[in-house]
C-alpha cells in the first residue's frame, strides 16, 4: 500500500512541475524563453485563491490562468514586440507577480502572505479503477486538475506535432524567417506560444492554492516554476518527456517527505533535493540536448 | 505580349544608401528574365520588394497588370509570386515535405491531413520531374536538394512568377545543369522566371532577356543573342573588368604552413576536412579554389585553432599546433582573416579602436604596466586609418557603423602590421565592392613581397586564378588537384571543382 | 560633435523617462486603493529627504546594492546573467559571520579585513558551482544559480539553527527553545560608522543610524571596476567576450577563462553585498538576515546600464525608495509593496526604453557614417 500511496503523492507534486512544464514546451517551440512562469504559477496561486474565495473553484481556475495569461502579455510584449532580453524581461515578471500579489493580499485580504481558506473542486474517483485495490490510492479521492493534466500531456503532443497551429509554431522557433517568408505571422504565433504558457502556470499555480494546499500561501511556488524549465529540457521539449521529467521531480519530493518523517537527516537538507535534483539532471542532460533552433534570440523583420 | 511584373520608379534608401534608384522593369509572362549587376548593385533588395520582405519608398509595381502593394510575404503569395532566396530559407529540422507545405498547409479542421498535403506534392513532383525524398530531414540532403525544395515550396503555392535569387551560387555544375533543366520546363508550363545572378555565362545560357543593374539602377536590357559577355561586363562594372596585378615573380623562401594528411571532423564525425597536405612557403601565395562548403572554412578554421584535428598534422614554422592554444598560434605570427568579419572578425558594438586592439592587446606596444596603454592604442589606431584610407567619422565610434569595406580595412590593418609569418585569409573580398576588394588584393600581395605565407580562399575563381602561385582545388574536404595559374584555364578547374576525376586535365 | 552630445543625452535619459514611465504605471495602482498618487510621491520625498538622518538611511540602504548592482553588472558585462547573487550574498556572509564569531582576540585592523576576505571569498565559492557546471557541462546559468539560491536558502537555515547556533544564549520565556542565529561577531570583526568622520565637517547623526565605511568602500569598488573594465586586458576580455564570443575565441582569448574569471569576481562582489548590514546593524546572522538584495541588485545594474559609477546613483535611488516605502507605510497607510511594483515596472520600461533608444541611436549613427562616407 505505501508503493501505492507514494505514486500517488509523487503524481500529487508532479502537476504543478507537468502544467508549467507543458506550458514551458509551448512558449519555447515558439522561440521564446519564459523564466517568468514561476511569477506566472504565483499570480495564478492567489488569483485562483481569490476568484474561489469570492466565487467558487471553478471561477478561481479560470481567473487564475487569465493572470497567468495577462503576465504572459506583458512577457510577449517585452519580448516579442520590443525584443527585449528574454531573460531579463522574465525575470522582472517574476518581481512583478511577487510584489503584485503581496500587495493585493494586503488590499483585500488584508494579509501579506496568505489568503483565508478556500475550497477547492469536488475530489473525484475514477469508474472501474476504483475498485481494484492496489491502485485506490491514485484513483479514489483526486483532484480533477490531475486528470486534466494527464489529459493535457497527449493533447499538447498531439497540437504540437499534427496540427497547423503546432507545425506553424514550431517553425517559428526553428527559422522564423523561413515562416515569415511563407506568409506566416511569426509575431502572433510568438504571442500564442507565450501566452499558452501563461495559461498553463496560471493553471499550475491555481492548483497548488486550490488543490494542494486549500489556501494562496506566498512563495508556495517554491521555485517550481524554475523546476519546470528544467524538466522541459530534460523532457527534450515534449510533452510526454515533461511528464516523465515532472514525476521524477515530484517523486523526489514525495520520497523526501517520507525521509522528513524518519529525522535522520536534517530537514533542511531534505528541503534542498528538489533544487540539488534540477543541477543534476541539468548537468548530465544539457549537453546532448538540444533546444528548438531560434530559441531565445528575438525575431526582427527585415534584420540581415 | 501580356506583363508578369511591370515595376516603375522603385525607389528603397537604407539609412545611407539608395539601394534602389528609380527602377524600371518589364517582364513578360512565360519568359526567363535575368537581372545581372555585381554585389551591392541592388538585385537583392528589389527582389525582397517583390517577395513583400521589403517595401519601397516609391514608385509602382504593377502584377499582370494590376497595381498591386505587396505589403507582407504573404500578399506576394496571394499574388502568386514565389521567392526562391539565395540563403535556403528551410527548417532544418523538418522534413523535406513539412517545408513544402509549411504555411499553406492542407488541414482537416485543425489537424493536419498530411495525407491530402502528400499527394498533392508528389503530383507536382510527378509533373516537374522533381526527385526527392519527402520525409528526409532537410539537415541530411544535399545543397541542390534544398534548392529544389525551395523551388517546389513556391510551386505548391500556385506561384506562376517565380524569383530566384542567385540560385547557382552555392551548386556544382552539374547541380546547375539540372536546375536549367527544372527551369526551361517550369517555363514551358508558362511560368515566368526571375533569374537573378552575376554569373554572365550563366545568364546568356538561360535567359530570354537581361536587364543589368548597376549602383541601385537600371544600366539597360539586352537580348542575349545579341550581346557578349564583354557587353554585359562593362554595364555591370561601367569600365572593362581588370583583374590583373603586379606580381612580380619572387623567390620563395623556407615553408611557413606545412600541413599533412589534416582531417577535420563535425561533431557527429562526418569529415569536413579530409586529409588535406599542402606546403606553403615564405612569399608565395597559395589559393584555395571550390564550391563553398566543401571544407574551405573548417580548413581555416584548423590552421588558426578554432577546431581541433582529429588526424594529420599542421605546422608553423616547423612547430607543432597540435596543443597549443588559438593565442599560442597567432603568438607564432598566425595571422587571420576570417570569412564572417561579423561573426568572428570584429565586435561589432566596439569601438574602432577597440576592435584595432582585439587579440593583440596583450602585446607590450599596447600596454603600460599591467593597464592598456590607451594612449599608444588610439595613435596606432588613428595611423592605420590615415595609412589605409579608412572611412570614418570617429575611432570612438562603434565599429557596425562602418561600411563592410572600412570594416575589412580595419581587420587588414590589426592582422598585418606585425610581420605575421603565417596569414590566412578567407574569403577576404567577400560583399566588397570593387574597391575595397582590391585594396585588400594590394596589401595581401604586399606581404607576399615581405615574406609571408599566405593561404587565399576564395569561392571566386577568377580571383583566386589571378591572385595565387599556386591554386589547390578543394572538393569534399580534399584537394583534387594543384596548379599554377597560368598552367590552366578557369574551365580545366571547374572540372575539378565539381568532383571531376584526376586524370584528363591533369597539368603537374 | 553636435550629434554625439545628443546621442549621450538621449543615453542619459533613458533611465529617466523609465522611472517617470514606472511611476506613472504605479500611480494607476495607488489610484487602485483609493489613495492619491500625488500624495504618495509627496510624502516619499519629504519623508526621506527633509532630514539629514533620513538621508543616511538612503545612504545606508544603499549600500549593499551598490556591491550587488555590481556583482550583477560584471555577468552582464560579459554576457552571463547572475541571478545567483541572492545566494551568494548569503553564503559570503555566513563566512563573514564565521570568521567573525569564531576567531577572538585578533585587533581590529587585521580582523576586519580577514572579515570582509571571507564574505568574498564565500560568494566566489557559491559562484564557482555554476559557472564550473556552465563551462564543463554547458549547464545554462540562470538556472542553475536559481537552484543553488535555494540550496543556500536551507543551507544557511542549518548552518544558523543548527550546526553554528549560538548556545550561549539565555532560554526566553515562553518560547522554549533558543533563537536561531550565530553567536556574536567580536567587536574587532565590526565596522565603524561613518558618525566619527562626518562629525569632522559637523555633521551630527543620531546613533540609530548605521551608515559605515562599507559605502564609502562601496564607491572605491565601484571605481575599480570601472578601471578593471575599461582600462586593463582582462576587462577589454570580458567585455569582448560579452560583446561577441566568437570573435574574441578568434582573437585568442578564451572565453571560458573569462567566464571563470569573471564570474568569481562576480560572486566574490556579491559576498560583499550582506556585510555592510552583518558589520554594523546586526552583529550576528538570523533568520530575519535580509533578503532580496542579489534581486534588488539587477534593477540597480540594469538601471545604470551596467556602468559602475551609475550604479551607485540607481544604488541611491533604490535606498531613496526603500526609505520613502517605510514613510508612505506609516505615514498613509500604503502598502509598502507598491513599491516593489514600482521597481518591477522600472526594470521592464528601463529595458524597453533602452532598447528603442539603442536601436535608434544605431540609426543616427549609421547616418552619420555614410553622409562623411559619401
Amino acid at each position: 500500500m505505501l508503493v501505492g500511496e507514494l505514486l500517488a503523492s509523487s503524481l500529487r507534486m508532479a502537476v504543478p512541475i507537468l502544467l508549467t512544464a507543458l506550458g514551458a514546451v509551448f512558449t519555447e517551440r515558439s522561440g521564446v524563453v519564459n523564466i517568468g512562469l514561476e511569477g506566472m504559477m504565483i499570480v495564478g496561486s492567489f488569483w485562483g485563491a481569490l476568484g474561489a474565495y469570492y466565487y467558487g473553484p471553478y471561477f478561481g481556475l479560470i481567473i487564475a490562468m487569465a493572470a497567468g495569461m495577462f503576465m504572459a502579455l506583458i512577457h510577449a510584449i517585452n519580448t516579442v514586440t520590443f525584443r527585449v532580453d528574454q531573460v531579463v524581461s522574465g525575470v522582472a515578471i517574476n518581481i512583478l507577480a511577487y510584489g503584485s500579489t503581496r500587495f493585493l493580499s494586503l488590499a483585500i485580504f488584508n494579509m501579506a502572505t496568505t489568503s483565508p481558506h478556500v475550497s477547492g473542486l469536488p475530489k473525484i474517483n475514477i469508474p472501474v479503477l476504483s475498485g481494484i485495490e492496489p491502485l485506490k490510492p491514485l484513483v479514489n479521492d483526486i483532484s480533477p486538475v490531475i486528470i486534466l493534466a494527464l489529459l493535457l500531456v497527449p493533447i499538447s503532443s498531439f497540437v504540437i506535432h499534427r496540427t497547423v497551429f503546432g507545425l506553424r509554431l514550431r517553425s517559428v522557433g526553428e527559422n522564423p524567417l523561413a515562416a515569415d517568408t511563407l506568409g506566416i505571422n511569426v509575431f502572433k504565433m510568438k504571442y500564442a506560444g507565450v501566452l499558452l504558457s501563461g495559461i498553463f502556470a496560471g493553471l499550475s499555480g491555481a492548483y497548488l492554492a486550490l488543490e494542494h494546499t486549500g489556501m494562496y500561501v506566498e512563495g508556495m511556488t517554491q521555485g517550481q516554476g524554475f523546476i519546470a524549465l528544467a524538466a522541459m529540457i530534460f523532457g527534450n521539449w515534449e510533452p510526454k518527456g515533461a511528464l516523465w521529467a515532472s514525476l521524477l521531480f515530484g517523486f523526489s519530493e514525495a520520497l523526501s517527505f517520507r525521509v522528513v518523517e524518519g529525522g535522520v537527516v536534517p530537514y533542511q537538507f531534505i528541503k534542498m533535493i528538489p533544487y540539488v535534483l534540477t543541477l543534476l539532471v541539468l548537468t548530465g542532460v544539457v549537453k546532448k540536448s538540444t533546444g528548438p533552433a531560434a530559441s531565445g534570440v528575438p525575431y526582427e523583420r527585415g534584420l540581415k | 505580349m501580356e506583363k508578369a511584373v511591370v515595376l516603375k520608379g522603385i525607389t528603397k534608401r537604407f539609412p545611407g544608401i539608395v539601394a534602389n534608384d528609380r527602377i524600371d522593369l518589364e517582364v513578360e509572362k512565360g519568359e526567363i528574365h535575368a537581372i545581372v549587376g555585381e554585389n551591392g548593385a541592388g538585385k537583392s533588395t528589389l527582389m525582397k520588394i517583390l517577395a513583400g520582405i521589403y517595401q519601397p519608398d516609391e514608385g509602382e509595381i504593377y502584377i499582370f497588370g494590376k497595381r498591386e502593394k505587396i505589403n507582407s510575404p504573404g500578399r506576394a503569395i496571394e499574388l502568386k509570386i514565389g521567392m526562391v532566396h539565395q540563403h535556403f530559407m528551410l527548417v532544418d529540422r523538418f522534413t523535406v515535405l513539412e517545408n513544402i507545405i509549411l504555411g499553406a498547409e492542407k488541414s482537416s479542421g485543425i489537424a493536419l491531413d498530411e495525407k491530402r498535403c502528400r499527394k498533392a506534392v508528389e503530383e507536382l513532383l510527378a509533373l516537374y520531374n522533381f526527385s526527392l525524398n519527402l520525409d528526409a530531414r532537410v539537415e541530411e540532403i544535399s545543397v541542390g536538394q534544398a534548392q529544389r525544395v525551395e523551388i517546389l515550396k513556391v510551386l505548391y503555392r500556385g506561384a506562376d512568377i517565380l524569383v530566384l535569387d542567385e540560385p547557382t551560387a552555392v551548386l556544382a555544375p552539374q547541380e546547375v545543369r539540372e536546375l536549367f533543366n527544372n527551369l526551361r520546363r517550369l517555363k514551358s508550363e508558362g511560368k515566368t522566371i526571375i533569374f537573378i545572378s552575376h554569373k554572365l555565362e550563366e545568364v546568356l545560357e538561360i535567359a530570354d532577356r537581361i536587364t543589368v543593374l548597376r549602383r541601385g539602377k537600371v544600366e539597360g536590357t539586352a537580348i542575349p543573342s545579341q550581346v557578349t559577355k564583354e557587353d554585359l561586363a562593362r554595364m555591370m562594372v561601367g569600365k572593362p573588368v581588370m583583374m590583373r596585378f603586379d606580381k612580380e615573380p619572387l623567390d620563395v623562401g623556407e615553408v611557413l604552413l606545412s600541413i599533412e594528411d589534416l582531417v577535420v571532423k563535425e561533431s557527429s564525425g562526418r569529415p569536413l576536412v579530409n586529409g588535406v597536405s599542402l606546403k606553403i612557403r615564405g612569399g608565395e601565395i597559395y589559393g584555395i579554389a571550390g564550391i563553398e562548403g566543401n571544407g574551405q572554412k573548417e580548413l581555416a578554421e584548423a590552421i588558426i585553432g578554432l577546431r581541433t584535428a582529429s588526424a594529420g598534422r599542421i605546422r608553423i614554422c616547423g612547430r607543432d599546433i597540435a596543443d597549443l592554444s588559438i593565442k599560442e598560434i597567432r603568438d607564432l605570427g598566425v595571422a587571420f582573416i576570417p570569412e564572417d568579419r561579423h561573426r568572428q572578425g570584429l565586435v561589432l558594438p566596439m569601438k574602432v579602436w577597440e576592435n584595432m586592439m582585439l587579440g593583440y592587446h596583450t602585446k607590450k606596444d599596447f600596454l603600460k604596466g599591467r593597464s592598456l596603454n590607451l594612449k599608444a592604442i588610439r595613435g596606432f589606431t588613428k595611423n592605420k586609418v590615415e595609412e589605409y584610407g579608412v572611412r570614418l567619422s570617429s575611432i570612438e565610434q562603434p565599429i557596425e557603423g562602418l561600411s563592410g569595406g572600412n570594416q575589412q580595412k580595419v581587420i587588414l590593418g590589426r592582422e598585418l602590421s606585425r610581420g605575421p609569418k603565417v596569414i590566412v585569409a578567407s574569403q577576404p573580398t567577400r560583399g566588397l565592392d570593387v574597391g575595397a576588394a582590391e585594396f585588400v588584393h594590394k596589401e595581401l600581395l604586399k606581404m607576399r613581397k615581405k615574406g609571408s605565407a599566405i593561404l587565399f580562399i576564395s569561392a571566386d575563381l577568377e580571383e583566386v586564378l589571378s591572385i595565387s602561385d599556386r591554386v589547390g582545388v578543394i572538393y569534399n574536404g580534399k584537394i583534387t588537384a594543384e596548379f599554377r595559374p597560368e598552367e590552366v584555364t578557369p574551365e580545366d578547374i571547374g572540372v575539378y571543382m565539381l568532383g571531376g576525376e584526376k586524370g584528363a586535365g591533369e597539368a603537374k | 560633435m553636435k550629434k554625439g552630445f545628443y546621442i549621450a543625452l538621449l543615453r542619459i535619459l533613458a533611465p529617466v523617462l523609465a522611472i517617470v514611465l514606472s511611476a506613472l504605471i504605479s500611480s494607476i495602482v495607488i489610484l487602485s486603493i483609493g489613495k492619491s498618487p500625488l500624495q504618495v510621491f509627496y510624502t516619499m520625498f519629504k519623508f526621506s529627504l527633509s532630514r539629514m538622518d533620513s538621508v543616511a538611511i538612503i545612504l545606508y540602504n544603499a549600500t549593499p546594492l551598490i556591491f550587488s548592482g555590481l556583482a550583477v553588472s560584471v555577468g552582464f558585462r560579459m554576457g552571463l546573467f547572475n541571478i545567483g547573487v541572492e545566494g551568494q550574498y548569503l553564503i559570503g556572509a555566513f563566512f563573514a559571520a564565521l570568521a567573525g564569531f569564531s576567531i577572538k582576540g585578533l585587533p581590529a585592523a587585521i580582523h576586519l579585513p580577514l572579515v570582509i576576505l571571507c564574505g568574498a571569498v564565500g560568494g566566489m565559492l557559491w559562484a564557482f558551482i555554476p559557472i564550473f557546471l556552465k563551462v564543463k557541462r554547458g549547464v545554462h546559468e540562470v538556472i542553475s544559480t536559481i537552484m543553488l539560491n535555494y540550496i543556500s536558502y536551507s543551507l544557511i537555515h542549518y548552518l544558523i539553527a543548527d550546526l553554528f547556533i549560538d548556545r550561549s544564549q539565555k532560554l526566553i520565556q515562553g518560547l522554549g527553545s533558543i533563537l536561531a542565529r550565530t553567536p556574536k561577531l567580536s567587536p574587532s570583526a565590526m565596522m565603524p560608522k561613518l558618525h566619527g568622520f562626518l562629525g569632522l565637517f559637523g555633521l551630527q547623526l543620531p546613533r540609530h543610524v548605521y551608515l559605515n565605511w562599507f559605502f564609502p568602500l562601496g564607491i572605491l569598488t565601484a571605481a575599480l571596476i570601472y578601471y578593471l573594465l575599461m582600462y586593463t586586458p582582462f576587462g577589454f576580455e570580458l567585455r569582448a567576450v560579452g560583446q561577441n564570443r566568437e570573435a574574441a575565441r578568434t582573437a585568442g582569448i578564451s572565453p571560458e577563462r573569462v567566464y571563470i574569471i569573471g564570474f568569481l569576481l562576480s560572486g566574490a562582489l556579491a559576498g560583499l553585498v550582506g556585510l555592510s548590514d552583518l558589520l554594523s546593524y546586526f552583529g550576528y546572522m538570523d533568520m530575519d538576515f535580509p533578503r532580496n538584495y542579489g534581486f534588488d541588485g539587477i534593477a540597480v545594474a540594469l538601471i545604470a546600464q551596467n556602468n559602475p559609477f551609475g550604479i551607485i546613483f540607481s544604488a541611491i535611488l533604490f535606498g531613496f525608495l526603500k526609505r520613502g516605502a517605510e514613510g508612505i507605510q506609516t505615514l498613509l497607510g500604503v502598502p509598502r509593496e507598491t513599491i516593489s511594483i514600482l521597481q518591477a515596472l522600472m526594470i521592464m520600461s528601463i529595458v524597453v526604453i533602452t532598447k528603442i533608444m539603442n536601436d535608434y541611436i544605431k540609426r543616427l549613427e549609421k547616418k552619420e557614417e555614410v553622409r562623411l562616407c559619401s
